[in-house]
């Protein structure tokens, strides 16, 4: 196919964490993004969240800056409030009907100040809060939305009039029709999350009958300090604080009656997390988890479980709670359930279900639409070497939508969905995207200070409380104020064209804007001026509305004096504020893929495919690493035929360079220019770095006979054996959680359980009477690995449960094994004399990581593992830019698994590598060399690894720090830490802060202000 | 006192005090917390102006410093939660500078109470209130700085 | 709770009862300038007789009489209130009396809420050629206001926290745009061109006016003291889950704080909005 065939755009349908994360990647790597979402703003369900496991961080917090990151990208379009109509054409080239429904109010205009909402008689349910929150007809879904514009909910306006009639900014368009785009796009990404389970068809918990019967989303909602009991938890019956708290797990999973017998795989983990922060908020609120597995599957998730039971005091009752009656007098929730054979029940101020994830109510309609295949259970169908790939070529699909999965999960798979999105149209890479191009910068160097003030009344939100006007006059008696202004809004379209006009009319070289908050308006106000010709760094922003006038609605005079004063403080830093460059560093488009597994394989040959060349390192002698000894997964799907095949293409791919039975010896430089020389003498330089160097099986030391019987083996060692058809005998034990979830080695392995089903039904399979028991702790095959479990119960294999403390005894008796158990659920002694047994041994990091990692400037878990940049949001960066990580490297994990987070490494690196330099940040450390004498205080301070201590080339024997702009991302934590006054940070200098302390102490003359 | 309300006209009437409290917030959560305080029309004191610094481990103890030298009677510090903070870790450091300048201050006659730290995430803007009304009231009860003839 | 409901299980019914004779009931009359106010005078002209007890007010429209206005008199003990305006179609102003129905409406409604019976308010078209309606009407209301007996507002702190509370409510900016729109609504059409179902617009009132009143009378209550939303739902008759679905809302609007819980209670009081010193 020719190259003016496939379109250099992606539509992405879902604006949830995944959708954002895909669209942030391809817009970052050279193709035009259009992001679908169907309801009014973006955000998805994370938006909801008020904290997350395991690192309990602020979902929001976390969250927002890719959210605005999303909305003002020049290069995603956001098409909010629609629905996807048509898909025509094929891969490469599709044409897409889209049908956005009416906002009734003008984006363009609305300014998402809020003066309609606060006016609108009329109240509706919140959904964003689950409905323990009231919201108006006219509404933002949350304070933080994005885009921010307000809609008109149709169902629920009687059409007063009254929103328009506030609406100083006239955005209110009652007669707005809805839209019908056609959009070409090359590929398509599916991530439209996924739906709660409907609590109410569990009718036995009385959810919808009891008020304090609620879901874990709802919960999640009540800790929130935006939810409707701003954090603290309460009984929606009374109001009391509840003492006892339940969770019921599986509510709507693992259930064969309600019709969803998959592991919802994230419910475990949500509910000890609220469980935590419950007691955190109200120290005296006791929670109690009911459950039947404890599935703490994920990286350092069993640290956090023994955490909550240890440190936090959660109890844990494993037990599936049967029923929940209410005692009307007290409205206390009584729960009967069995625990040890025993019928028991127990009263709880709030019952919180834990619902499981079902698919999207629109998953059947987006499949007849799109044209791909749903699997049994309604979500989309994937493969298990093709994790982010729907049965239609062309379109992609992540998140919880292939199955339900964990935030680091969908992200990676966003991105991995973004890479396989890209390569489809990589020929057409950057032919769609658009630059800005801005006038050439007036130079003010050595000028004295002309700064313009614009003082915004935003309608009413501003001026209704602060005296505008007053402060205007106010500004015009500030010194080097040669102009001031003050405008309904200063954010609208006309005001723009003012601020540009009042530039060149006064000659302005400095502009500070009195508004609403800089995080959301510095960058508009900033492109303004740059269309003006004045650097972008020549603004400062003083924010009177969210900081002043909102908050002391009923002090007008107070108010107006301290807008006075941070306009007087913005003014203060903007005569020292200075021109900044964003420094431009030049980018090498190679990339080393360090771990030739089925990580580093997928890695590589997908950014050769994007036609990067390739350096694919690997300590073995052939490619594969563990994928070599795995020969069975549980969906039948046939290993060595996909490595033979994948091998295979590497092999011809001319982009890739092979380095078997090679190590790394030194890695130098960062991103976009790192060198490298490897051990078999060769030497490269390249602009980003893959590691994917995998782990390895533990081999137990002595436990349970390892190394003295012959018939004592590892799942590894038993699969192979399997292959090889030397296994003999009729019955089998295997242990599981061998060197996982031990004192040494707390997580779990996370494959373990799987694997065993995957042995244990194929034992079944060759021979139905065969004897298979399984000893365990906690059976953890979450999400659609549930049915693997299922089979093997079905087919006979006896699962007897042991106590954490309890483990096995295993002796050797004559040459015979005996394995001796008490068996938790009866308390009875078992004995066990099987032929062979396999011992489900965890996963440990690989040799050599440790020597690695120093190296790359990247940490390491305290297992060994590599440490992403961050837990939940990103799972394949590191801290330190141009490093990507991928596989088991990161955490014990799957085929399917590393193959999406391999791919999604490679979308993380083509945002480097799909252009020839990089900004850096503009707003970065620098450092005075004569003062700075080398001292090394501040080079631990940066988590970044951008400083470093060098020689000082002007003086012999002196010491000087360097600043690597192209790592540093402008924090200033050095600046503050150096104790020579030698570092400042460009943006945020000494001289300026220091202004601004000194106008905000400053004393205003009585008779400053004329009237 | 009520947590949420904290009958805040009582500040600054007494004797004529006006407080001057400068508070420095962390671009990411801090400042963020603030503004969803003004976002859900929160009512707090009128007497704190709010300075940006993108982490609060950029806050130089010679900005404490010379805050209280002009004049300031109480400086409060904000920044992210320790496990949320955008540049990873900077805000431990910013606890032990807090910690030390404490020990400063005090051997310059000031109370220690004049400087205080709090972690203030985006998603606290009731937590903001709170921390502002609190430390208000605090520096009220305090009087004015030694600087200014207090203490 | 209607008065009614309230005064048949109060302990000194009886004994009121035999002090009826002795106590007159104190009538408000408003009467607009240019057809009840005629009404009356054509009435004394012809010598129709009626008690004694109406006080009459003359304004010049029966619209320029407010919720408040009505509210805050029944606050100071007043027993009964006459409006009397033009017929339907007569208004000297054109169309004041349609807005002045549509009032009542909320005034009635809000009395219900308050404990105050509906029937000690009375609206009345009554023309300057009416004089006999006049002395009928005042003669038959002052009857129905003795029959309910005294406005007890005075004596009974909580009936009187529950008028107070519906005078707030009959201030809140959504009932007056409610109540103001109404006849636009269902006359004119809205803005989508839609002519309103009176009975679609009257559910929406009615229920806003409920929530109004019990949002005021939350504050009312938490005003002086902090209560729990146990506390306030039995001295309101609410249900304490809707009690607390109120207080998220007040609390969003920072009209209510929760106080530092004790034990497993928290309590609530009202932010009093101070003003600049």
């Amino acid at each position: 196919m020719a190259t003016t065939d496939k379109v250099g755009a992606v539509m992405v349908v879902g604006g949830g964490i995944s959708g954002l994360q895909s669209a942030l990647d391809l817009a970052d790597s050279g193709y035009k993004v259009y992001l679908v979402e169907k309801n009014a703003s973006i955000g998805g369900t994370m938006a909801q969240l008020d904290k997350t496991f395991p690192t309990n961080d602020c979902a929001m917090c976390i969250m927002a800056p890719k959210l605005v990151a999303a909305g003002r990208h020049h290069n995603i379009q956001l098409i909010t409030n629609a629905d996807i109509a048509i898909v025509d054409g094929q891969a490469g080239n599709f044409t897409v009907t889209v049908r956005q429904r009416a906002f009734r109010v003008d984006p363009t205009k609305c300014t998402g100040c809020g003066s309609c909402a606060q006016k609108c008689p009329i109240e509706a349910v919140d959904e964003y809060n689950e409905g323990t929150k009231i919201r108006k007809a006219i509404y933002v879904a949350y304070p933080q939305a994005v885009p921010l514009i307000y809609s008109i909910d149709p169902e629920k306006c009687i059409g007063c009039g009254i929103c328009a009639e506030e609406c100083k900014a006239k955005a209110v368009d009652y007669d707005q029709k809805e839209k019908v785009l056609e959009i070409k796009v090359g590929s398509i990404i599916v991530s439209p999350g996924f739906d709660e389970f409907n609590a109410r068809l569990k009718p036995e918990y009385g959810y919808g009958v009891y008020p304090n019967v609620v879901t874990s989303i709802e919960f999640e909602r009540m800790l929130s300090a935006t939810g409707p009991y701003f954090g603290t938890v309460l009984r929606p019956s009374d109001g009391d604080i509840p003492e006892k708290i339940a969770f019921i797990q599986c509510v709507g999973s693992r259930d064969e009656h309600c019709g969803n017998e998959y592991c919802s795989s994230v419910c475990c983990m949500y509910s000890i997390k609220e469980a935590i922060i419950a007691k955190e908020h109200g120290g005296n609120i006791k929670p109690s988890i009911f459950f039947m597995d404890m599935r703490a599957f994920g990286k350092e998730f069993d640290e956090y479980y023994n955490r909550a039971k240890n440190e936090h005091g959660i109890r844990f009752v494993r037990s599936r709670a049967a029923a929940v009656v209410e005692n009307p007098k007290t409205k206390n929730m009584m729960i009967k359930y069995v625990e040890n054979g025993e019928p028991k029940e127990e009263e709880f101020g709030l019952v919180v279900l834990a619902v499981g994830l079902t698919p999207p109510a629109d998953a059947e309609n987006l499949s007849r639409v799109m044209k791909f295949r749903l699997n049994d259970d309604g979500f989309c169908q994937t493969g298990a070497f093709s994790p982010v790939e729907t049965s239609r070529p062309g379109i992609f699909v992540s998140g919880a939508f292939s199955s339900p999965k964990d935030i680091p999960m969908t992200v990676a798979e966003a991105s991995g969905a973004a890479a396989k999105a890209g390569t489809e149209i990589t020929t057409s890479r950057n032919t769609l995207v658009t630059k800005k191009v801005y006038p050439k910068e007036i130079d003010v160097a050595g000028k004295e200070p002309r700064v313009g003030v614009f003082i915004c009344h935003c309608g009413i939100n501003i001026g209704g409380v602060v005296n505008v006007p007053e402060v205007m006059e106010y500004a015009k008696t500030l010194p080097n104020v040669v102009y001031a202004e003050q405008n309904l809004y200063t954010c609208s379209a006309d005001a723009q064209e003012k601020i540009k006009e009042k530039v060149k009319e006064h000659d302005l070289n400095r502009v500070v804007v009195a508004s609403c908050t800089p995080r959301t308006h510095e960058p508009l106000f900033q492109n303004t001026i740059r269309e003006a010709g004045l650097n972008a760094y020549l603004f400062e922003m003083a924010n009177i509305r969210d900081q002043c006038s909102w908050i002391h609605m009923h002090e007008p005079k107070a108010a107006t004096k301290k807008a006075k004063a941070l306009v007087r403080m913005a003014l203060a830093k903007s005569r020292l504020l200075e021109p900044l460059e964003n420094l431009m560093i030049d980018v090498n488009q190679d990339a080393l893929v360090i771990g030739g597994g089925v990580s580093g394989m997928v890695s590589a040959l997908e950014l050769a495919k994007q036609g990067i060349k390739v350096h694919l390192v690997e300590r073995e002698k052939e490619l594969g690493g563990n994928l070599r000894k795995l020969h069975y997964l549980p969906s039948g799907d046939d290993p060595d035929e996909y490595l033979k095949k994948v091998d295979q293409e590497i092999r011809a791919n001319k982009n890739i360079t092979l380095h078997l039975g090679t190590t790394v010896k030194t890695i130098d430089g960062y991103v976009g220019n790192f060198k490298t020389q490897l051990t078999d003498g060769s030497e490269m330089e390249h602009g980003v770095v893959v590691v994917a160097v995998g782990g390895r099986e533990y081999k137990p030391e002595g436990e349970y006979l390892y190394g003295k019987n012959a018939n004592v083996m590892t799942l590894l060692e038993f699969k192979g054996k399997m292959k090889k058809g030397e296994v003999k005998g009729d019955s089998y034990v295997f242990i599981q959680c061998v060197g996982s979830r031990e004192d040494k080695f707390p997580n779990c392995s996370r494959v373990c359980c799987t694997g065993t089903m995957t042995a244990a039904n194929k034992i079944k399979d060759k021979d139905p009477n065969a004897k298979v028991y399984v000893l365990y702790r906690d059976i953890r095959t979450y999400g659609f690995r549930e049915k693997y479990y299922k089979e093997a119960a079905q087919k006979g294999v006896t699962f007897i449960r042991f106590d954490d403390e309890k483990k096995p005894v295993v002796e050797d008796k004559g040459g015979k094994i005996e394995v001796r158990l008490i068996d938790e659920d009866t308390g009875k002694e078992v004995v066990l004399r099987p032929d062979c047994l396999v011992l489900a041994s965890g996963t440990r990091p690989e040799e050599g990581s440790e020597e690695l990692a120093p190296m790359l400037k990247v940490p390491l878990t305290k297992e060994g593992f590599f440490l992403e940049a961050h837990m939940k949001l990103r799972p394949i960066d590191f801290a330190t830019e141009g490093v990507y990580l991928a596989g088991i490297a990161h955490s014990p994990k799957f085929v399917d698994e590393s193959i999406a987070q391999a791919l999604g490494a490679v979308a993380r690196a083509m945002t480097i590598l799909s252009k020839t330099t990089l900004e850096a940040e503009g707003i970065v450390a620098s450092v005075d060399e004569q003062y700075c004498d080398g001292c090394g205080i501040c080079v631990p301070t940066c988590e970044y690894k951008a400083l470093e201590i060098i020689d000082n080339k002007d003086i012999k024997d002196k010491k000087i720090v360097d600043v690597n702009v192209g790592l540093c991302k402008g924090c200033g934590a050095c600046v503050g830490a150096c104790p020579a006054g030698a570092l400042t940070q460009k943006g945020f200098r000494d001289e300026q802060i220091l202004a601004m302390i000194d106008a905000a102490l400053e004393e205003p003359k009585k008779q400053e202000v004329k009237q | 006192m009520s947590s949420d309300a904290h009958n805040h006209q009582k500040a600054g009437a007494d004797h004529g005090f006006e407080p001057k409290i400068i508070v420095f917030c962390c671009n990411w959560c801090s400042y963020a917390g603030a503004d969803l305080a003004g976002v859900s029309r929160l009512q707090m004191p009128p007497h704190f102006r709010v300075i940006r610094v993108m982490c609060s481990a950029r806050v130089d103890p010679e900005f404490v410093l010379r805050a209280f030298e002009r004049g300031a009677d109480g400086i409060l510090v904000a920044g992210c939660h320790p496990a949320d903070c955008h540049y990873i870790g900077g805000n431990y450091r910013t606890r032990r500078r807090i910690a030390l300048l404490k020990m400063l201050i005090q051997q310059f006659g000031y109370d220690t109470d004049r400087l205080q730290l709090e972690w203030i995430s985006a998603g606290e803007g009731e937590k903001f209130q709170k921390t502002m009304t609190e430390f208000t009231n605090t520096i009220n009860e305090l009087g004015p700085s030694p600087i200014r003839g207090g203490e | 709770m209607t008065e009614k409901h309230h005064t048949a299980h109060h302990q000194t019914h009886a004994h009121e009862k035999k002090h009826e004779g002795e106590w007159e009931p104190k009538i408000i009359g408003f009467l607009c300038n240019w057809c009840s106010y005629a009404g009356a005078d054509l009435c004394g002209v012809s010598r129709y007789q009626y008690p004694t007890n109406i006080r009459p007010v003359r304004v010049m429209c029966s619209t320029r009489i407010s919720p408040h206005l009505v509210l805050d008199i029944f606050k100071a003990g007043a027993d009964g209130i006459l409006l009397g305006g033009c017929h339907i179609g007569d208004c000297h102003y054109i169309s004041g009396n349609y807005y002045t129905e549509k009032r009542v409406n909320l005034m009635k409604k809000l009395l219900k809420e308050s404990g105050i019976a509906p029937e000690r308010l009375r609206l009345e078209w009554v023309s300057a050629s009416e004089g006999e309606k006049f002395s009928k009407v005042v003669t038959e209301f002052t009857e129905t206001v003795k029959a309910l007996g005294p406005n007890k507002v005075k004596k009974d702190e909580r009936l009187m926290s529950r008028v107070a509370a519906a005078d707030m409510a009959s201030e809140t900016f959504r009932l007056k745009a409610l109540v103001g729109k109404e006849l636009n609504l269902v006359g004119k059409g809205n803005v989508y061109d839609n002519k309103l179902d009176p009975e679609e617009i009257e559910k929406i009132i009615t229920e806003a006016t409920s929530d109004e009143f019990e949002r005021s009378l939350i504050l009312e209550l938490s005003r002086t003291k902090a209560r729990s939303v146990k506390e306030l739902g039995e001295i309101m008759e609410v249900p304490t889950d809707k009690v607390l679905r109120h207080i998220v809302l007040l609390r969003q609007n920072s009209l209510i704080a929760m106080e530092h819980p004790e034990g497993f209670t928290p309590t609530y009081k009202t932010i009093e909005i101070g003003g600049e010193q």
